[in-house]
Order: structure tokens, then sequence, then C-alpha cells
């Protein structure tokens, strides 16, 4: 009986003992790779090296519609991870930038999935708000006799195969939009 | 046919018989998942195998690896000593067998909630917060650049094969219980 409990005893020891220890001499020379296996190296090379989360880059002019009073701008992504990767949702406010005044949103028209190492056009579609159009409103108020208006997106969200990245004011920089309400 | 139910202890043979199955299900199926956003990361953890994907990649931490090897040898000698002792259950030795087998599923299952459990806050003393069960949006600590915040979704949730090891658990404790009506009969 005693022999049995012995036998059970070791039994359990060395089933605790063994692997650890095989392990440990597996890595002896590098008891740090205990932990941290060689692939999060790679990772931290991707997340950190030439690219992955860039800011996408405007092409081209805005277009603008006045039936709809609605505007589209076209933005490059380089998908630049090792992985193909879907832009699900782009949301963001448009605000002059000189006077820091909503003027309207920009939201992305569709879905768009980008193959690794691909670059993709993303279009975004804005509308003008009530605020920023008519005689009294923001376009005319302070910019009637601008061709242009200098605007900017803030509280830009962009959603990445579900990670959401959120951007300041000023990374996606400045662009200009035609003022609807200019007359010539 | 009350002579057959006292002459085997059948707790022990079917909480051996479970805990074999949770070692084979386990290997491909985790206890617990977690997904970071659509399926961009996750963390499959069981004691029988522990992994996580990334970027189409998978990999395992070596030391928890090798706890992954203590926890399968551990469940597999409990359930040969299980299945041994439910034959012979009145012997003078059985209760020894039963001794070892039965206790191993129960710490396994308890080890892994703690071991889940202390991760979770550990991760929330560096603001990463991750739910055990459910989803929650939880925002990245560090930024890749400035200017930028990343939030993520992250759901987790414990899979099938967690319960089949609570029952694995629950006949072994069973097995232990009935081991007085067995043991008893002459």
């Amino acid at each position: 009986m005693d022999k049995i409990r012995l036998i059970l005893t070791l039994v359990t020891i060395a089933i605790v003992v063994i692997p650890i220890v095989g392990m440990l001499l597996a890595h002896q020379g590098n008891l740090l790779g205990l932990f941290i296996p060689p692939e999060i190296t790679e990772i931290e090379d991707i997340m950190g090296g030439d690219g992955g989360l860039e800011p996408p880059q405007i092409v081209g002019e805005p277009e603008y519609n006045e039936t709809t009073r609605t505007f589209s701008i076209s933005f490059e992504y380089t998908n630049s991870f090792p992985i193909d990767i879907t832009f699900n949702s782009f949301a963001g406010d448009i605000k002059c930038s000189e006077h820091h005044f909503t003027l309207g949103n920009a939201s992305l028209s569709e879905s768009v999935s980008i193959d690794a190492g691909e670059t993709e056009t993303l279009t975004v579609l804005g509308i003008w708000n009530e605020d920023a159009m008519g005689d009294t409103g923001h376009f005319k108020a302070e910019h009637g006799a601008e061709e242009t208006v200098d605007v900017i997106l803030a509280d830009l969200t962009v959603d990445i195969s579900g990670i959401q990245i959120q951007m300041d004011e000023n990374e996606m920089g400045e662009m200009q939009v035609p003022n609807p309400t200019y007359q010539g | 046919m009350s002579d057959i139910l006292t002459k085997y202890n059948w707790f022990a043979l079917a909480g051996g018989l479970m805990t074999i199955l949770v070692i084979v299900v386990s290997l491909s199926t985790p206890w617990w998942q977690l997904t970071v956003g659509d399926d961009l990361l996750t963390v499959n953890a069981s004691p029988i195998n522990t992994n996580m994907g990334f970027l189409d990649a998978s990999f395992t931490i070596p030391f928890i690896f090798a706890l992954n090897i203590v926890s399968i040898l551990g469940l597999l000698a409990s359930a040969i000593a299980m299945l041994i002792y439910s034959i012979i259950p009145g012997k003078s030795y059985s209760i020894h067998l039963l001794g070892f087998g039965y206790k191993k599923p129960l710490y396994t299952v308890l080890f892994f909630i703690i071991g889940l459990v202390a991760i979770t806050m550990i991760c929330q003393t560096i603001n990463l917060n991750f739910p055990l069960m459910g989803s929650t949006i939880s925002t990245l600590p560090i930024p890749f650049a400035s200017g930028i915040t990343l939030t993520v979704l992250l759901s987790a949730g414990f899979q099938w094969s967690f319960w089949l090891a609570v029952i694995a658990a629950a006949l072994c404790i069973t097995a232990r219980i009935y081991h007085g009506r067995v043991a008893s009969v002459p």
C-alpha cells in the first residue's frame, strides 16, 4: 500500500518537474525566450516598422453636388499590414479651419477591403448642415467672397477590421472644399 | 442489480472517460477565448493548449506550453487512476488511486479560473481591460503614433469544452463521495 502511495507521489512530482525542467534546459541560453516567443518581435517590427497605421492621403479635388448638397472626397490608403483589412466605417465632423465652426459631417460611402500590400481608394461622402448653408449660414456669412474654404476633419473615427482609430484634428491636415454658396 | 451498482464505481468510470474526452477535445477547442476586433487577434486559453493568433500567425509562450504539458500528463494520469480504481474500488490500495485521481480535474479547473482572473486584474493595472465573459470596448494604452488613439472591441467567453471539464471534475468528486457505498460492500 505504501508502495502504491510512493509511486503515485513520484508520478505527480515527475509530471510537474520533467516538462518545466525540460523547457528550462531548452532555453538555458535565453531565459527571456521562455516568456517572450520570437513571433512577438516580428509583430513589433510590423507595428513599429514601415507602416500599418498611416493616415490615408487625400487624392484629387472634392466634388460637390448642389442638388443633394453633398460632396465627395477620395482618399488613398496603402495597406502595409501582411493581412487583408477592411475599412468598415469612417466618420467625422467637417470644421472650418479658420473658425472651428462645424459645417457638416463625413462618412465612408461603402466598406472597402484592401488586400495586404495593396492601395485602394476610399470615397468619403459629406453633407453640409443647415447652420453652414443658407443666407445666414457660415459659408455665406464668413466666407461669402471665397471660392474655396479650408476645412479640417475633426473627431475622426475610422473602423478598420474592428479596430477603431480616433485621430486628432491635425492628423489629416487641411483641405480645400468648394464654397457651396459662392456666387462668383 | 444492486451488486453491479456497488461492485464498480460508475462515477469514477464516467469521470475517467470524461477526463480523457476533455484532454482530446481541449487540444483543438479552447476553454476560454478572447477575440480582438474582427478576429484580428485571438487568445485561445485552456490548461491543455494555450495559444495566440495574430496577423495569421499562431504562437505559444514556451513556459505556458510547459504548463500545458504538465496539465495534459496530470489529467491523463488522473484519468488512468480513476479508470483502474473504478473496476477495483474495494481493494485496499484503491483509495490511494482515487485520492490521486479525483482531485486533479477539479484543481485544473480551479487553477485555470484563478489564473484567468489574476491575469485580468494584472492587465487592469496597466489600463488594459478585457472581459472574462461578454464584450467591451477597450482603449489601447500605447498609441502607435502621436495624435492617434486606438479602441478595439474585445469579446471573450468560456467555450463548451470548459463546461465539459467542469462536468468531468464534478463526476470525479461524485466518485469520491460514492466511494463510501462501494467500499463498505464486502
